[in-house]
């Protein structure tokens, strides 16, 4: 303790200022967090800021509108399967991509990554047209392709990340060790990048559990997914339940985080 | 002649089409339970010949066997080799154990087996008490010896190790050097050899592979290549060495050496000297090799015996030895010396150099030298 004394910085006047910018960086990027938040527990009949006082209603009524849990549980659902299926396909591309030389690999690359380029708006459109002959449209496939669509650049980021660190060689040392290609992969190659396959699958979860744009197109007469309800109740009435709502999914997609973190260390597999 | 235990002919590998071959027709034949060091220079083709004898790679052409069975085509997890990499690439999500047990569950051998020779593997490297570590908690050294005892514990047919010891500290290494070497000697495990430190191969190889440019330039054993350089190329890699081109004169006999002959040479302009060689040299125009520590050098001339006279242009004194730089005509020559406690010579004074005859070996410099 009286060590550190010794060293005590010379005073920096540069250092409060670039605090105070920092803090009302976060403040401005938080701030709609923060009201939704406040609001949430507002007594004010409509949606609107300031409160007026504190109540537990909107929370209260959340279970009683059926909407809500209905959007609910299929967005979970959606999520699920989503995350299940853009796995399954992303992380062997991923490999592919990252592990062999082929002719199209230039195009495959760019065909996997390409929806992040794209507006989903325009990602939405082309699905409903497309979906329509195939009588998707307001299909749980019909969504959960959407979501793989969207999500499936994630995932292949990710697991490349991981594996272009990975040293080759271990994978190398288990074939000579006597390993065929799947016990290399299984008991090798998955257990090495498996931070990069659970960060891609928690960012493919979270995406496919908040997405609006293409559920709305796809899906939004037969089969609304929560944040299409989300919007819908908007439309209609503009009480503060919504904001209960938001709070509890923003709780929902933290949980998420959190328990993939303590499980397997997320935060490792992020970085 | 005796079965060998691996045999390589003309194998090849070209990366790419138009690409110079990274191996061209190497050929090479090794005995069971030796060592062989492949060496060379960086670029000169020993990893891709270590991992085309593993299975790691496709050679583009040429044959690979082993106990006289062609495993060309073999894919690699069923060779039954094993491997040491430079990185060690031990499994960073298993122990020590479990990174030692991989090949014995491989070959489904019985879990109390597993148990019992994962044991002995790790006693053999002297690391039975780190079984339960992540690998992550090892020094280089250990890491080092895990992955031989990985790589040993399934008796491979061949081990195979790449550059083992250039992660490794100078000291860590001598170690490790004769760690290995004794444990090669145990287990009489033939052993392919790659690095590019000549003191390792010598130090440790029954036979020694100098590569240069994708092939073999001389196969022998350590005091071969050493003392019988077949070129220009093997003399100056291994060790230090003086070269003079020599016009061979009359055949004064046999050497001691089998097949060897004494012969008159003679240094353009500065004398008559002896040397010995392969027969039939007389009249031919070849580079002669002296071995610096081989080369006496005195400030006085001698009565008895024939000298080059020349001026010394670098002293470097080290302690144990006294290496000195003389320029002769218009070659610079090194001799070594050990150190008395005499004054030292200095930069500019003339020095006398000679050599014992059997010290002088003339090249046969056949340009590209096939292994034996
Ligand atoms: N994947 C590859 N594609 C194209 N050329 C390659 C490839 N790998 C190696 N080469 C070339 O082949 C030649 C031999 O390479 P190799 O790795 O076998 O050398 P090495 O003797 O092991 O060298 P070092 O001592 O540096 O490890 C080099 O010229 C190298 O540039
Ligand atoms: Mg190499």
């Amino acid at each position: 303790m009286s060590e550190a004394r010794l060293f005590k910085p010379r005073f920096n006047p540069a250092k409060p200022i670039f605090n105070i910018v920092v803090f009302l960086l976060y403040l401005f990027l938080l701030a709609p967090l923060i009201i939704v938040f406040v609001v949430s527990f507002a007594s004010n009949q409509y949606l609107s800021f300031p409160p007026e006082g504190f109540t537990l209603k909107w929370y209260q009524a959340l279970p009683s509108e059926t909407i809500f849990v209905e959007g609910m549980k299929v967005s979970l659902i959606v999520a699920v399967f989503v995350t299940v299926v853009v796995l399954a396909i992303g992380v062997p591309a991923a490999l592919a991509l990252q592990r062999f030389e082929f002719k199209s690999k230039a195009a495959m690359e760019a065909f996997f990554l390409s929806p992040l380029l794209t507006p989903s708006i325009v990602l939405a459109l082309g699905m409903v047209l497309l979906f329509g002959p195939l009588n998707l449209n307001n299909t749980y496939t019909g969504i959960i392709i959407g979501h793989v669509a969207i999500t499936i650049p994630f995932v292949i980021r990710t697991t490349i990340m991981s594996l272009a660190t990975a040293d080759t060689s271990c994978e190398d040392a288990a074939r000579i060790l006597g390993a065929g290609p799947w016990t290399v992969f299984r008991r090798v190659t998955l257990p090495i990048i498996r931070p990069g396959v659970i960060a891609g699958g928690v960012i493919a979860f979270i995406v496919s559990f908040d997405e609006a744009v293409i559920s709305l197109f796809v899906a939004e007469s037969g089969l609304p997914t929560l944040p299409v309800q989300v919007l819908r109740y908007v439309e209609n009435s503009a009480d503060a339940a919504v904001a209960a709502l938001s709070v509890i999914l923003i709780l929902i997609s933290l949980a998420v985080v959190v328990v993939v973190e303590r499980v397997m260390g997320l935060r490792k597999a992020l970085n | 002649m005796t079965e060998s235990k691996l045999s390589i002919v003309d194998l090849t590998k070209k990366y790419a089409a138009g690409l110079a071959p990274a191996v061209d027709r190497l050929n090479m034949e090794v005995e069971e339970g030796h060592l062989v060091a492949l060496l060379g220079p960086s670029g000169c083709g020993k990893t891709t010949t270590l991992r085309m004898v593993a299975g790691l790679m496709d050679p583009t052409a040429g044959s690979i066997m082993v106990d006289g069975r062609e495993i060309t085509q073999e894919p690699v997890n069923k060779r039954g080799m094993g491997m040491v990499f430079q990185s060690y690439a031990l499994f960073p999500h298993m122990n020590v154990e479990q990174n030692v047990a991989f090949g014995l569950q491989m070959r489904q051998v019985p879990k109390a087996e597993q148990k019992a020779r994962v044991a002995e593997a790790l006693d053999m490297v002297q690391l039975g008490h780190l079984g339960k570590r992540a690998t992550k908690a090892l020094s280089g050294g250990q890491q080092q010896r895990i992955a031989l005892a990985r790589a040993l514990v399934v008796e491979p047919t061949l081990l195979l190790l790449d550059e083992p010891l250039s992660n490794l500290d100078a000291k860590l290494r001598d170690t490790m050097r004769t760690e290995i070497r004794s444990i090669q000697q145990r287990t009489r495990a033939t052993t392919l050899f790659v690095t590019h430190d000549q003191d390792e191969a010598l130090d440790m190889a029954d036979r020694i592979a100098v590569m240069n440019g994708g092939l073999i330039e001389q196969f022998g054993s350590p005091i071969d290549v050493y003392e019988r350089p077949r070129t220009h190329f093997v003399a100056n890699f291994i060790g230090q060495a003086n070269f003079l081109t020599i016009t061979v004169g009359e055949d004064v006999g046999p050497a001691s050496a089998a097949g060897e002959r004494n012969y008159k040479i003679e240094v353009p302009g500065l004398g008559h000297f002896g040397a010995v060689g392969a027969s039939g040299l007389t009249g031919r125009s070849l580079p002669v090799l002296i071995r610096p520590h081989r080369l006496r050098a005195s400030l006085q001339p001698s009565a008895s015996v024939q000298e080059l006279k020349g001026t010394v242009e670098q002293v470097s004194y080290t302690g144990d030895t006294l290496s000195i730089a003389v320029r002769v005509g218009d070659e610079v020559l090194q001799s070594q010396l050990h150190t008395t406690s005499g004054s030292l010579p200095h930069t500019g004074d003339t020095a006398f150099l000679s050599w014992d005859p059997e010290h002088a070996y003339i090249l046969p410099e056949h340009a590209k030298a096939v292994a034996a």
